[in-house]
């Protein structure tokens, strides 16, 4: 094979179509309201379009925009490689506030808070902060718990099955919650888990899903972003209304998603989370370091599906709220994993 | 591994390896005739959607793969145009090509679905049993019961094999991937037969999206492509540009990804990246030689005709 080289004219003809494609692949663009009023950004690395984990910070993003009266901006970014460009990008034209909407911009979002002091970072789920990156943390362990009785509840093979996007702690944290929630309600149940490399990778959750239901799983969550749509689909095939198949939503209530298999989700109120970070922001009082969001604030819970209360027992609808309240009052403990670097890339 | 788990795998082997080998057995004959077409994970997404909106428009899913197929065949084209008749460079233009396709399928799919997006339910590609032959014993649900866009993938490959050896045209075509001086001196007009077979590789390419939304996933997903392009290539590779040896590599690539889900579902805490990355590790053994000799074309990624200083 020869050696690439850039020099024709075609070639740059081809990156100004690819750039095309992209601004407008990048949606929202910039939508102007006041004038130098507050400008809050998004980045997030997958499409918004997953009806989960970005859809909700997209949703988010639109509420500070139409609450507070911000300029508002999101790039799906690529690659890894494209991490710091965007930050690059905010900083340079005067972004205030940029949530960085997972785990995996961490460390371009430590090295852009260095190079732009006056903007201020919000990695969710981060792991690293400094003086102005911060972490947003979702207590999903808490929803995912309760989603882990509904599961265990709903079960009739014994077998649950769990897939996964990345084995990147906050995932991780989840499924661990979930799987002692599903043993609350009967230590004997087998918890199956698989990993499919990818988040948006939809035929590959399916062939995981697939895999687990023929192992005898009956009840299946995920914690993907569009991939989810594979494992859904695959639950809805598997479903008979002999043998009902259950599918648990995550991330964002996904009950509307699939209403016709889904049980419930473990959700973040993602917006809700955003629009508090934002508020605080203006107001000048958000915390240094990390900010908990949990079932205290309302953030984060577990959403029965409206559309399937009829088909789950009465009996363990009143045992997860008891375990949502004991949550609360801090008498019930989930099990997490804690990723947060204290005091780690200071300058 | 009893027989009905050794029949779920094989099944998956075949689901999964299905739109590897049309995408493949496309690059395959773009590749003969001297273009890399690293646009092709474009074409794959614009395939899915393609497929999954015509489907979902015309209430059916073989109007559904027709729409994919000239989905494919559509960005396959910009990718001609700029890589063939402008003779820009393949590598760049093909790069171009995949981004812009998958900025371009999710800006179609958000303008007609929201931005937000939603868990489609598309009609899809039945399984044809063949008579007789899908009753045998976990053989037979995995190799002949499937959707016939997987027959199809089975019947091209021994078909493209005879077309490429056997015929006048596919000597052409060879001709023009290895030594498109000669071609052209011998009358063969290499930038046309270039430009058909990038063609070419896009509608299986977009055949092969529309499969993955419609007999594969059942739903459509920003980013469902999810690099299938590049794998596609990388069993090009390994199939040493032999349409019968890309479908066999293409049920190897198969059969390793449903190893590794039918693995976690068995065992815990298998390293599931190490299964993943094994046919690419083989891989690079076919390109190091070590595993039978295997050369690319000779004109592979070369422009034709050839810029000064080349």
């Amino acid at each position: 094979m020869g050696v690439p080289t850039v020099r024709s004219s075609g070639g740059a003809l081809a990156a100004a179509w690819v750039l095309g494609g992209l601004s407008v692949a990048c949606g929202g663009g910039e939508s102007g309201t006041a004038g130098d009023g507050l400008r809050v950004a998004l980045l997030t690395s997958g499409p918004v379009s997953d009806a989960g984990w970005y859809a909700g910070a997209y949703e988010g993003l639109l509420l500070i925009e139409e609450s507070l009266g911000a300029r508002i901006s999101h790039q799906q970014t690529r690659s890894p490689a494209e991490f710091d460009e965007a930050f690059f990008s905010y900083g340079s034209s005067g972004y205030d506030l940029v949530f960085a909407h997972g785990f995996e911009y961490q460390d371009a979002a430590l090295r852009a808070g260095e190079e732009f002091p006056d903007m201020t970072i919000v990695v969710s789920s981060g792991g690293r902060i400094s003086d102005n990156v911060r972490s947003l943390i979702f207590r999903l362990e808490e929803g995912s718990y309760l989603a882990g009785m509904m599961a265990g509840g709903l079960t009739r093979s014994k077998v649950v099955g769990m897939v996964g996007g990345v084995a990147i702690p906050p995932a991780q944290g989840t499924f661990r919650a979930f799987e002692a929630g599903a043993r609350v309600i009967d230590p004997e149940i087998e918890v199956l888990e698989a990993f499919i490399g990818s988040w948006d990778d939809v035929a590959a959750a399916r062939e995981a899903a697939t895999a687990q239901l023929s192992r005898g799983a009956d009840v299946l969550v995920h914690n993907t972003d569009a991939a989810s749509f594979g494992v859904f689909q695959a639950v809805r095939e598997a479903h008979g209304d002999q043998d009902p198949v259950w599918a648990i939503g995550m991330n964002r209530d996904q009950n509307d998603v699939a209403p016709d298999v889904i049980a419930g989700s473990a959700a973040i109120d993602i917006p809700r989370a955003f629009m508090e970070v934002a508020t605080r922001f203006v107001a000048g009082t958000l915390p240094p370091g990390a900010f908990d969001l949990s079932l205290d604030e309302n953030v984060v819970d577990f959403i029965v599906n409206p559309a399937a209360l009829d088909r789950i027992p009465a009996e363990l609808l009143s045992r997860i709220g008891e375990a949502r309240a004991a949550i609360r009052q801090g008498t019930l403990e989930v099990p997490r994993i804690r990723f947060l670097e204290e005091e780690s890339g200071s300058p | 591994m009893d027989a009905a788990a050794l029949q779920a795998f094989l099944e998956a082997s075949v689901r999964l390896a299905a739109p590897l080998a049309l995408a493949a057995l496309g690059e395959t004959i773009s590749e003969r005739a001297g273009v890399i077409n690293i646009g092709l994970e474009g074409s794959i997404i614009g395939g899915a959607l393609g497929g999954a909106l015509g489907a979902l428009f015309t209430g059916s899913p073989g109007a559904g793969v027709l729409a994919g197929a000239a989905a494919g065949t559509a960005i396959a084209a910009i990718f001609a145009l700029f890589a063939v008749t402008l003779n820009a460079d393949q590598i760049i233009v093909g790069t171009a090509v995949t981004l812009g396709g998958l900025g371009i399928a999710g800006v179609v799919y958000q303008s007609v679905f929201g931005a937000t997006g939603t868990a489609l339910t598309l009609p899809t590609l039945p399984a044809l049993p063949l008579p007789g032959l899908s009753a045998l014993p976990v053989i037979g649900p995995a190799l002949f019961s499937q959707a016939w866009t997987t027959y199809l993938a089975c019947l091209l490959a021994p078909a493209l094999w005879y077309f490429l050896f056997r015929t006048r045209w596919g000597l052409d075509l060879r001709a023009v991937g290895e030594e498109p001086g000669a071609a052209d001196a011998a009358g063969i007009r290499v930038r046309r037969i270039r430009f058909l077979a990038v063609l070419g590789a896009g509608l299986l390419a977009g055949i092969a999206g529309a499969h993955l939304a419609l007999a594969h996933a059942g739903t459509f997903a920003e980013g469902m492509s999810a690099g299938r392009g590049f794998i596609a290539i990388a069993v090009v590779v390994l199939g040493r540009w032999n349409p019968l040896l890309v479908l066999l590599a293409s049920l190897f690539f198969g059969a390793a990804s449903a190893l590794q889900f039918e693995l976690q579902a068995v065992f815990a805490n298998v390293p599931y990246q190490l299964l993943l990355a094994f046919p690419y590790l083989l891989t690079l053994a076919a390109l190091a030689g070590w595993i039978g000799r295997s050369r690319a074309p000779a004109a592979l990624a070369h422009p034709w005709p050839p810029r000064s200083g080349e």
